[in-house]
């Protein structure tokens, strides 16, 4: 403690029990102490603290806000919560080579209104933008609504500065795309910090589109919304956004938010699609047909930007929302190709009514990436065990299908055993060389993304026997 | 010599005779290799790098071989592995707008098959369409579309690469969004093969805009090109590619020798009649002399220069508002000089630059942030100067040393092990 005080300052460390407990979890479930949380304001500092972890055989995690919905920040053995929050300045926005240079504690949003001021935007935008750090959503290549046209984090991410597990400071990749050489930018994106702790990073800007339509379709049944999102995909369009809200959803939203969406629909599609406007009024003609073939009652368009921000907003608050109608409840993420989606919705909607659950789904339909929310309650005896085996069938649906077990909040400590399901032994090994090639030992993060780690244990549902959602969290 | 052709006539029983080839149609700067064979299986591929990796020979894995000057020249060469004969699609539902296809399989074929259902796949890097699917993920080289459309970086969704070891290791998947485990498969991109043989890979695809049309529009100076190439990209055009050309460069690619702003948008009728009137009016408030539409021809023929083994081509990455500057500087280094506003890109090419030029060059990016890597020039000077400048080297060697020990594959490629 005396070390890390002197190198960071005394009042940027924390280690007095009572000063830990909110840096013990994330956004979702299993929790342990950390024995200090330290507060770095410079690269150099980072790397002094994770020489000292390093010399006093500590366990290091790295932390954005603490957003993770698969405990990618969850200090589960102990040690150094290096927590980069107080890392938060945009060092550079330049809007003739459209790039941003910024420190990883900068929230996402924060970043979205520093480039907007010049047309500009920076594309990822997670459901949590209004909290999440641009350092988090490197480490899990966050997604987003928009990522269906523009891609993940890891496609607008150029350069980064990392302090590497040894406490080496390196840059990857560099100002311009394509660097020469092995892409270790494109393998650091994503890595759940457990390859290194992000300092500084550069990041490509986008131009505001001339025209931007935001539609709301209006169906019977998610089976149809399901088939409306293929329907529009096959049809050759890709909106920059293709959301889906079920009833469930809406009946959460709608008394709370007063956005627009008729509480007797089976769900609805929130569709946008930008471009010059010519461009603009043709893929809106396709899509209102291709929603009509499959049945929409009704295709809103909204006729100005604040109506517009309405129909965001619900999808934004949506998960909040589901915090009023349960205790509890327990979000998944998995991805099916397209194709699939009707199929795997149906047999979702089913597992969840066989199991007894009422089941929320809002989520990123036009990539096929699935977020049911599986409401509960914790008090009635059997009931956690009863959803998380639930979780496991429908990620287990969505394997089969083709898909994977995550396709935006990564696999954290939840979903390790998961990882079997999709990889098989020589993946896993090759994956495990990337961990020692990059020289994270036991403790840089420990018991993150691969399972059967050294010293970590296994069982993932004795993991997360206490794994709670809570109000709060997003997708 | 003995002990390698001992050990070649113990790999050769591996795969069915039929597999071999003639070496010399495989010599890579000069070096023609002692054997070559060409497998008609990922599983054939993963059992001859294994018993080659066993027998410590030092292996090659080849595609359509159209750039084979693009890092440190070999430091060892003595089997050749062809991968064109895997060029099958494994997967492909339209509607999902995915696709898995063998390494093998050209860019040119995996175009015409998406073709059919009016997708493609937005990688248009030099030479040509006559790149493997292999060759374009392990050389990462990007085009003209860079940053206007997603990159083959962008798209990759999941690879499967054969292991020094025999095994076959897959990474991501084939659904459109996934961060399960780490991306290998982004690890292998740019790898040049150095990692291990690409044998499968999955992409993300796009829909074929309806509608694809081309502008070449003359100016004074490139100084002027510039000012108007910042103006187009200020607009919301539906831009593909977004160019910068010296007079030497617009005759290269078959227009009249004076600075040219080369773009192409893509998308309906509607929409380029718009992207047209745009230009124009950006045309006349930049003054440059005027645009006329363009066919493909010019486009292929920078792609054709940008892969040139028989010249030295440089690539440098250097920040947007610097694109027309160093352009003027390759140029006034005696090179063929052409830029990408967006990706802040730009190409130069000569017979022969001298190493001094390079180097200057070089430092003038770095200056700027920036990189120069060397995509193609004779063995001699990529022995003198590194073909990639500094980067991340560390790594790179621990990584070589976790996925190939024996340093089997490319042997010398990356500077490690020279």
């Amino acid at each position: 403690m005396t070390d890390l005080q002197a190198a960071l300052g005394e009042h940027n460390v924390l280690w007095a029990p009572e000063d830990l407990a909110g840096y013990e979890y994330d956004a979702t479930i299993e929790r342990h102490r950390p024995d200090a949380v330290v507060f770095p304001s410079t690269t150099d500092q980072v790397s002094a603290a994770v020489i000292l972890a390093n010399a006093h055989g500590v366990p290091i995690v790295p932390r954005g806000s603490g957003t993770g919905l698969a405990g990618g920040a969850v200090p589960i053995k102990g040690g150094v919560v290096i927590a980069l929050t107080k890392m938060n300045r945009i060092i550079e926005i330049n809007p003739r080579d459209r790039v941003a240079v910024l420190q990883p504690g900068v929230i996402n949003l924060a970043l979205q209104d520093a480039c907007a001021a010049h047309g500009l935007l920076y594309a990822p935008d997670p459901s949590s933008q209004r909290i999440c750090t641009i350092g988090g959503n490197i480490a899990t290549n966050s997604g987003g609504p928009h990522t269906l046209a523009h891609g993940s984090t890891v496609n607008h991410v150029l350069g980064l500065e990392v302090v590497l597990p040894d406490g080496r400071i390196t840059w990857l990749g560099g100002r311009q795309p394509d660097a020469p050489g092995i892409d270790l930018r494109g393998i650091f994106v994503g890595s759940e910090g457990t390859l290194g702790i992000v300092t500084q990073v550069c990041v490509r800007l986008m131009r505001n589109p001339e025209a931007v339509h935001t539609m709301l379709a209006i169906f019977e049944t998610v089976d149809a919304a399901s088939e409306a999102v293929s329907g529009i995909i096959r049809g050759g369009v890709i909106p920059v956004a293709l959301e889906m809200l079920d009833n469930e959803i809406i009946k959460a939203v709608e008394p709370r938010l007063h956005v627009g969406y008729p509480l007797d629909a089976g769900a609805v599609l929130l569709i946008e699609v930008e471009g010059l406007r010519e461009s603009v009024e043709a893929d809106a003609e396709r899509v209102v047909i291709a929603c009509r073939e499959m049945g929409a009652r009704e295709v809103r368009t909204a006729e100005s930007e604040a109506e517009r921000a309405r129909l965001w907003e619900g999808r934004k608050g949506g998960i909040g929302a589901i915090g009023a109608l349960s205790p509890n409840f327990y979000i998944l993420d998995g991805v099916v190709p397209r194709t699939q989606l009707p199929a795997v919705m149906s047999e979702v909607l089913r597992l969840s009514a066989e199991a007894g659950f009422r089941c929320a789904n809002i989520f990123h339909a036009g990539d096929g990436n699935l977020h049911p929310n599986i409401m509960f309650d914790e008090l009635v005896p059997g009931a956690t065990q009863r959803v998380l085996d639930l979780g496991g069938a429908i990620m287990r649906l969505c394997v089969d299908a083709g898909g994977s077990i995550t396709g935006e909040h990564g696999v954290g400590l939840e979903k390790r055993s998961y990882m079997e399901w999709i990889f098989s032994e020589h993946d896993l090994d090759a994956q495990h060389r990337v961990r020692a090639a990059w020289g994270t030992g036991d403790l840089f993060n420990p018991c993150k993304i691969l399972p059967n780690s050294h010293g970590c244990g296994q069982a993932h549902e004795a993991e997360i026997r206490h794994h709670l959602a809570t109000p709060g969290v997003y997708v | 010599m003995t002990t390698t052709s001992t050990a070649i006539d113990a790999v050769r029983t591996v795969l069915p005779p039929d597999r071999a080839r003639a070496p010399e149609t495989y010599a890579i700067d000069g070096v023609t290799p002692a054997a070559a064979f060409r497998p008609e299986t990922r599983d054939e591929v993963a059992r001859l790098l294994a018993s080659c990796d066993a027998a410590t020979l030092a292996v090659t894995p080849l595609g359509a071989r159209t750039a084979t000057a693009l890092g440190r020249p070999l430091t060892a060469y003595d089997v050749a592995i062809d991968t064109t004969a895997l060029a099958r699609i494994i997967e492909y539902e339209p509607a999902d707008l995915t696709i898995t296809v063998e390494a093998g399989m050209t860019l040119a074929t995996l175009q015409q098959t998406l073709g059919a259902n009016s997708q493609f796949l937005p990688a248009d890097l030099p030479p040509s369409d006559a790149a493997t699917v292999g060759g374009l993920l392990a050389t990462a080289r990007p085009g003209a579309w860079r940053n206007h459309l997603p990159n083959q970086r962008d798209l990759i969704l999941g690879l499967t690469v054969a292991s020094p070891e025999g095994t076959l290791v897959h990474s991501g998947g084939k659904v459109v969004k996934n961060v399960s485990g780490y991306d290998l498969h982004r690890m292998h991109t740019g790898a040049l093969g150095a990692l291990g043989i690409i044998v499968e890979a999955t992409f993300k695809l796009a829909p074929r805009p309806p509608a694809i049309r081309s502008w070449a529009i003359q100016c004074n100076t490139l100084t002027q090109a510039a000012d108007l190439a910042f103006r187009l990209w200020n607009q919301s055009l539906p831009l593909r590619a977004l160019s910068l050309l010296t007079s030497e460069a617009s005759r290269v690619a078959s227009l009249t020798p004076a600075p040219h702003v080369l773009l192409e948008c893509g998308g309906y009728e509607a929409v380029l009649v718009r992207c047209e009137e745009i230009v124009r009016r950006e045309t006349v408030l930049a003054r440059a002399i005027g645009g006329e539409a363009i066919g493909n021809q010019p486009w292929d023929a920078l792609r054709l220069a940008a892969g040139d083994l028989t010249k030295t081509v440089l690539r440098l990455g250097i920040p947007s508002s610097r694109v027309a500057e160093t352009i003027e500087a390759a140029a006034a280094a005696g090179c063929t000089a052409w830029g990408h506003l967006a990706a802040g890109s730009v190409l130069a090419h000569g017979l022969h630059i001298e190493e001094p030029a390079i180097e200057s060059l070089r430092a003038l990016a770095q200056s700027h942030g920036g990189f120069l890597q060397i995509e193609s020039a004779p063995a001699p000077l990529r022995r003198t100067i590194d073909p990639f400048g500094a980067a991340e080297r560390d790594l790179v060697a621990s990584l070589k040393h976790q996925f190939d020990p024996r340093g089997t594959l490319n042997r010398g490629r990356w500077q490690e092990h020279a």
